[in-house]
């Protein structure tokens, strides 16, 4: 759908002003950061930009408001308009630019290479440059411990998972959650349903609705918002998850937990390295055990049995004794992916072009 | 397929399309007058932003409603201004509301979005409006009740009353009502107004019947899908109320299909989602084989009213 | 003491070139009101969004790269409204265009040679004409009004994009993201200016606008689009024929729009993404309005957008405004200049008011 006004607002945080820190070279120790983040929504939208705007409070509340100061800016589109904004901001003099979308790639590229001495950071991102890094989290482990309370809290045995449109980030969410699902409740099926669409809420609450109409009561999305879980709410079914941040303000029955995007972790170490002039090239790829990924609350509905057996799956992830995609894994053509004592690793994560046994898609 | 599935898809389809539903029964009247208005999303915005802040701080989803409606109402009376008043040209009039409306609803939501709000339910007794097979007649929100009846009002207005009668006139022939003695910029006005407030009713409709939340660009271009179905609809209202349906038909099976699983995708989804413009287009072709004229677009579409007094 | 509308004998070409610059003018005051009102620092706003983009050689970059797209469909656009044309489906011909110029780009990955970009920038113009020839061949033929159906092949080409993106056309190294590869440098426009992003789009843009304003006001051409749109009898006895000149209106706005598209995919997008569509289509019909349906008037009227569209940007890192302020801005300025071509037929003319003799 064609969109008229793209909102671009800007936020300054942390302490006041201050001159640029133009010519500063890169790899020094410095006394105070500029750091800017630029998102592709705004930062009430409860999900994903959210997320990174809590990460930043927190990062300022850890570094100290005195070493840092941040520049937030929203509502860029991921295209053309996105490299005027970062090279706005890199000409303002920040130290440290985090794009984060996909989308914002190619022109954060573009940019980082005008400006040598300015480090960029690129979220979901795959490809680097001495002066771009990586990070990403590993959401898919948060979807191996929702899968396990939808998988022991399912009555109907079907689950759904609401996407925006079939990317491999989104499959492999999809086969987490499945697989976790199936090793609590052997009938769990995940029906999958794509809007294709980046942006409809309302489509996100009608495809709601034929979900649960079709038998599903625990739902899922891959969407930023809280539509699906809403009608989760109205329809009184088992209940649904928050997907980037706790949305029980909008779902207080049905908000089983969720999984909370925490950047807390990352943009702390990333500033600190900016600070210290140790900062480098990198390619960041954390999850549960560093803190990236959390687990919300529990609803208090959730009996005590299921909150264990998710609290476990957490815990063995962190400490690295399980993992997600371990063998053996069929796909739903019941062709086997992956053999017993096999993992997929973060390399092959990818190129899964396939769904989990027991996805309907 | 069950008979309680049909009946829930069906539930579904009508809560999808009445929005559409009441923003395009609000534009067929202002084309019938001969003025075409390319706000309805603008409007629709505005309607829903200013329908939902009233709603959320005054509790009440009628409240919500009829601010909705004045809301559209007013966004519709810039442009009436400055197409009837001053005869501006209407293609960009309209476009501009709609610019203004998609800015103004971000701006003055913003204190709203990330706030939760309720839908407004059936207003029967819960034993009719959640009974599996009555809830097919009691179980939606008053609003889909309301576009129904406005589909009637607007028919009988169009066809049984003089002032209907007078609409068409002006829409059909501007000068010749002139001549008469009508005033056509004052009941073009009128018309303007009226659609406004259908088109904020229906952006009000996101809020209150399908999604209770606020975010920016919350209708997402179902403005634009209400134009294509007036024309669809050969600016008949009952015709208006099949489209809408039909239109609502297709977005909801597509996504029940989805969920039921199967050999659906054989279809591309960019498919489905073109099928209600292609379909617009070909009804508009059909339309012009007709030669009776009886289905064709009111004569003055478009054209500003200048007396050559 | 009242004023009242006089009808002028012939429109005041004064107030033809005079109104859009009262439009932006009034636009700046009346914003700077009414977001002092809300709570903005309104005078601010208005210095950033209109002044603070001229005065920086980056912003200036900006400026090209964002003009030069607008002015182009613009060009294209005014054309056809001369002729009483409302193609408003520019967007669905901009998509197609940088589609068919994906296609050649595409084609010919594997190749390097100067020929590969005149190639896509003829593929993306055609393809904006082909796109422009379905309204054309239904109005022509059935008599079908335009403004509907290219307002609906405009949602029709971002499924076609979408389709093509996320299936045929995905880059096979792309990790499964819908997006196309990226284009090489014989598929990319260069740099015109050495250590800048000024690309080919700008100088392009002015030379089409120059090609139109010539075109318009010295060649049988634009006599024809000009008279049948303001006078479609005299028109009829000058053999100019409608159907022609509704064909000739729609192949060029169409043309020029998929042109623009070309240049866009080849330049600052370099690739093929979902977010190609930025409504520069739709953008464009006000920049052919602010700019009075005339070449030269689009490209004040095309930096103009930009200036604002850059400018929301920087009101928002330097005051806090939001984006959305922009919308509102634009707007304003185009409520503004539609409402003040009424001094262009009327003039204001005081008149003494009769004291009431009586009941009237």
């Amino acid at each position: 759908m064609t969109k008229f006004t793209r909102r671009t607002m800007l936020k300054i945080g942390g302490a006041a002003a201050t001159l640029p820190l133009i010519g500063s070279r890169a790899f020094a120790q410095k006394d105070k950061v500029r750091a800017a983040f630029v998102l592709i929504g705004t930062p009430d939208d409860n999900g994903w930009n959210f997320g990174h705007d809590q990460g930043r409070l927190a990062m300022i509340e850890a570094i100290g408001a005195d070493k840092v100061e941040t520049t937030v800016v929203t509502n860029v589109a991921e295209g053309p308009d996105s490299e005027r904004v970062f090279r706005e901001l890199a000409q303002q003099g920040h130290d440290i630019i985090y794009a984060t979308s996909f989308g914002f790639g190619d022109y954060a590229h573009k940019v980082a290479k005008q400006f040598p001495e300015v480090k960029f950071e690129w979220a979901t991102g795959n490809s680097t440059a001495p002066n771009l890094s990586l990070y990403n989290a590993k959401f898919h482990e948060g979807r191996a411990v929702i899968g396990t309370v939808a998988g022991m809290m399912t009555k109907t045995n079907i689950g759904a998972y609401i996407g925006s449109f079939p990317i491999p980030e989104v499959r492999m969410g999809i086969n987490a959650f499945q697989i976790a699902a199936r090793k609590v409740n052997p009938d769990f099926v995940t029906k999958v349903v794509y809007v294709d669409s980046w942006f409809d809420p309302a489509k996100e609450a009608d495809a709601a609705r034929a979900l649960i109409d079709q038998g599903v009561d625990v739902i899922t999305q891959h969407t930023d918002g809280p539509a699906a879980l809403q009608v989760a709410e109205e329809r009184g079914i088992v209940g649904g998850f928050g997907q980037g941040a706790d949305m029980s303000a909008f779902a207080p029955n049905a908000h089983l937990t969720a999984i909370i995007d925490n950047w807390a972790p990352h943009y702390t170490k990333s500033v600190q390295s900016v600070l210290d002039g140790t900062w480098a090239e990198s390619s960041v790829w954390d999850g549960i055990a560093s803190g990236e990924v959390m687990i919300g609350d529990y609803n208090a509905k959730v009996p005590a049995d299921v909150v264990a057996a998710a609290d476990a799956v957490k815990n063995a992830i962190a400490d690295g004794s399980l993992h997600p995609f371990a063998g053996p894994i069929s796909d739903n053509q019941g062709t086997v992916r992956v053999e017993e004592g096999d993992i997929i690793d973060d390399g092959e994560f990818w190129g899964v072009d396939w769904y989990a046994e027991g996805v309907e898609a | 397929m069950s008979v309680e599935l049909m009946i829930a898809i069906f539930i579904t389809l009508v809560g999808a399309s009445t929005p559409i539903l009441l923003a395009a029964l609000g534009e067929l009247v202002v084309e019938k007058s001969g003025v075409l208005n390319l706000g309805v999303e603008g409007m629709m915005l505005t309607g829903a932003v200013v329908g939902f802040a009233v709603t959320y701080n005054t509790g009440s989803p009628w409240l919500g409603i009829l601010a909705a409606g004045f809301a559209g109402a007013a966004a519709s009376l810039i442009f009436g201004f400055l197409t009837l008043s001053l005869s501006s040209n209407q293609v960009a009039t309209g476009l501009a509301l709609t610019i203004f409306g998609t800015g103004f609803s971000a701006l003055f939501g913003q204190p709203y979005t990330g706030k939760p709000l309720q839908l407004f339910k059936s207003i029967f007794p819960v034993e009719l409006a959640t009974h599996p097979f009555l809830k097919v007649i009691f179980g939606y929100s008053p609003l889909v009740y309301f576009s129904l009846f406005m589909v009637f009002a607007v028919w009988w207005f169009l066809q049984k009353t003089r002032a209907g009668l007078i609409l068409r006139a002006v829409g059909e022939s501007d000068l010749s009502a002139h001549s008469i003695g009508y005033s056509v910029i004052g009941v073009r006005y009128a018309a303007v107004a009226f659609g406004g407030a259908m088109a904020g009713i229906g952006g009000v409709c996101f809020p209150l019947l399908l999604t209770p939340q606020w975010v920016e660009r919350l209708t997402s271009g179902r403005g634009w899908i209400a134009l294509a179905l007036v024309v669809f609809a050969a600016w008949r209202p009952f015709r208006l109320l099949a489209g809408a349906y039909l239109f609502g038909l297709i977005a909801t099976m597509e996504l029940y299909a989805k969920a039921a699983g199967g050999p659906f995708r054989i279809i591309p989804s960019e498919v489905w989602a073109s099928l209600p413009y292609l379909a617009t287009i070909l009804v508009l072709v059909l339309i012009s084989l007709r030669r009776d004229g009886s289905a064709s677009a009111p004569a003055c579409l478009g054209r500003p009213f200048v007396p050559s007094n | 003491m009242l004023y009242r509308l006089e009808k002028r004998q012939v429109p005041s070409r004064t107030m033809l070139y005079v109104t859009p610059v009262l439009a932006v003018l009034v636009t700046m005051v009346l914003g700077a009101i009414i977001f002092s009102a809300i709570g903005f620092d309104g005078p601010a706003a208005v210095r950033e969004i209109f002044f603070t983009p001229l005065t920086n050689h980056y912003k200036w970059q900006d400026l090209t790269v964002k003009a030069a797209p607008l002015i182009i469909i613009g060009v294209g656009l005014s054309i056809g409204y001369r002729a009483n044309v409302w193609n408003i489906g520019a967007e669905g011909q901009y998509v197609i265009g940088g589609l068919a110029a994906t296609g050649v780009a595409l084609a010919t990955h594997d190749m390097s040679g100067w020929w590969i970009l005149p190639l896509m920038a003829l593929a993306g113009a055609a393809g904006g004409m082909a796109y422009a020839s379905i309204p054309a061949y239904l109005r022509t033929k059935f008599s079908v009004n335009e403004i509907l159906t290219t307002l609906m092949l405009t949602y029709v080409s971002v499924q076609v994009l979408n389709y093509l993106i996320f299936g045929p056309w995905k880059s096979p190294t792309s990790f499964g993201q819908p997006q196309t590869v990226l284009f090489n440098a014989d598929q990319t426009l260069p740099y015109i200016i050495p250590g800048t992003i000024v690309q080919m789009g700008a100088p392009i843009a002015i030379i089409v606008a120059l090609i139109a304003w010539l075109a318009m006001g010295r060649s049988l051409f634009g006599f024809q689009i000009r008279t049948v749109g303001s006078a479609p009898h005299a028109a009829r006895y000058a053999g100019f024929s409608a159907k022609q000149t509704v064909w000739l209106a729609l192949l060029i706005s169409g043309g020029l729009a998929g042109f623009a598209g070309m240049l866009e995919v080849a330049g600052p997008f370099g690739r093929m993404v979902p977010q190609f569509p930025t409504n520069y289509g739709f953008t464009a019909i006000i920049v052919a309005f602010l700019g009075r349906l005339n070449p030269i008037g689009v490209v004040l009227a095309g930096i103009v957008l930009a200036i604002t569209f850059v400018g929301g940007e920087v009101a928002q890192t330097t005051i806090g405004l939001p984006n959305a302020a922009v919308g509102i801005f634009q707007a304003m300025m185009l409520f503004l200049l539609l409402a003040g071509d009424i001094l262009v037929r009327y003039r204001l003319k005081r008149v003494i008011t009769k004291p009431a003799t009586g009941a009237a």
